[in-house]
């Protein structure tokens, strides 16, 4: 779930109707997870939510919080919005999901956006990760705070959480103990080099 | 996806998800019901019938939560339910997760460092896990039982303020997010990460208990956080304005 391609999809609708009926049509895209709200500021519940977004919602709803989701969104690395079209007598575009499209159709649009979010990915990271990435982890192990490790390899505290964040993106591995297990399996670190009690 | 209701045979509930089993086992039903229907399990046993439905809907479908109208249901009633699930992780999934984990880790032919890490991390999630869990039913529902007694009797109110001179829900929040991220850590650790040399299906069998436990964990947070925390959050507004 927590993987590189972490896909989660927002529908946005006050019907409970609209709302259940795209939720079992989503279930055969290929989001890992669909996510049902009744209004956008709603979205301030998943602070944690990471990887690729698509809301789906109406373009009321879009003008309304579209910029405050944005603003809560800040650990996404991709969000992206198709508009929720109700009014029966709007024509075709893969940029919005209509009243009266079937399921494969709606099934269909959702899965060319999601897509376009994993080839871009694949471009430009790779599941490996950095040298530097492995520094900040080695060094994450230690025990070292992001200050410590900031000044350590003389950058920003900024760059250190990015990294960070990073590290668990291409791992899916989110709490220091968990990587700390990983950089061992993976031989980034010796186990005589940290305290086993304080880390795992 | 079918929901189920009052007139559904409860046999052929069982049979169309038996993740439920253990989930009417907490409301009080073990099997050998017959071809009975909720309603008349539920009349039998004095079980209040909406909050039988709707618990068993909100654990089937995972789409389905009828947020208003599980808020009608009484604070005790939730507690009561929840203190059972917490019962069930600790008489039998958490055993349960031990024995298959060791069987699981003995038959690695070489017993090396890297099982000894999967064990203790495992060891340590287990054990934050029972702390979080002993808190919950030690401080936090026997406040919110109390905060519930006061606001339906404000002559125990002196009392209840002496008791918990600035006390407030939010202090507990924001726990189960940690818990949930360590056990997708244990899953993603075992199935992406361990050195190949392991015996696949007691692996296998380990990490099927594993997702049975991950799933009745989210169900269980999402009850605590979407129906138990506003419930109370209302119960403190209540107490606040009436003073």
């Amino acid at each position: 779930m927590n993987s590189i391609y972490n896909i989660s999809v927002v529908v946005i609708s006050q019907s409970d109707l609209v709302l259940t009926g795209l939720f079992e049509i989503l279930k055969s895209s290929m989001a890992s997870e669909v996510i049902l709200l009744h209004r956008g500021d709603e979205l301030i519940d998943y602070p944690a939510l990471n990887g690729h977004i698509l809301i789906i919602a109406t373009s009321e709803e879009q003008e309304k919080s579209g910029s405050f989701m944005r603003q809560i969104l800040t650990t996404t690395q991709n969000i992206h919005f198709i508009t929720l079209q109700l009014q029966p007598d709007s024509v075709y575009s893969n940029q919005r999901i209509n009243l009266f499209d079937t399921p494969t159709l709606i099934c269909y649009k959702v899965n060319e956006i999601l897509n376009s979010f994993l080839s871009d990915q694949s471009k430009d990271t790779d599941a490996e990760l950095t040298k530097r990435e492995i520094e900040v982890l080695q060094l994450l192990t230690k025990g070292y705070s992001n200050k410590e490790i900031a000044d350590q390899l003389f950058v920003s505290t900024h760059t250190v959480i990015s990294h960070r964040k990073n590290i668990s993106e291409k791992t899916g591995i989110k709490s220091a103990s968990g990587l700390t297990m990983y950089a061992i399996l993976k031989k980034i670190i010796d186990v005589s080099d940290i305290n086993q009690d304080d880390l795992i | 996806m079918e929901l189920f209701n009052e007139n559904s045979k409860l046999a052929s509930v069982i049979h169309k998800d038996h993740s439920l089993l253990p989930v009417i086992n907490r409301l009080g039903i073990k099997l050998g019901f017959g071809d009975k229907t909720i309603r008349n399990i539920c009349e039998e046993n004095q079980i209040d019938l909406n909050f039988f439905v709707e618990t068993i809907n909100v654990f089937h479908y995972e789409a389905y939560f009828p947020e208003k109208r599980l808020l009608d249901f009484s604070v005790s009633m939730v507690i009561d339910y929840l203190i059972k699930t917490h019962q069930y992780y600790k008489d039998y999934l958490i055993p349960e997760n031990d024995r298959l984990i060791e069987l699981f880790l003995s038959a690695s032919p070489d017993e090396n460092t890297e099982n000894e890490l999967v064990r203790k991390f495992y060891a340590k999630f287990k054990e934050e896990f029972v702390i979080h869990i002993n808190f919950e039913e030690r401080e936090m529902f026997p406040f919110i039982l109390e905060l519930n007694a006061v606001v339906e009797n404000p002559e125990k109110r002196a009392q209840f303020t002496q008791k918990y001179p600035s006390f407030s829900i939010d202090s507990f929040e924001k726990e189960h997010s940690n818990m949930d991220d360590k056990m997708d850590d244990l899953t993603n650790i075992i199935i992406k990460y361990l050195p190949p040399n392991y015996d696949q299906n007691r692996g296998n069998a380990f990490l099927a208990n594993l997702f049975l436990f991950e799933k009745d964990l989210k169900n269980h947070s999402r009850i605590e956080d979407h129906i138990l925390m506003p419930k109370v959050k209302q119960l403190e507004k209540l107490l606040a304005s009436n003073e």
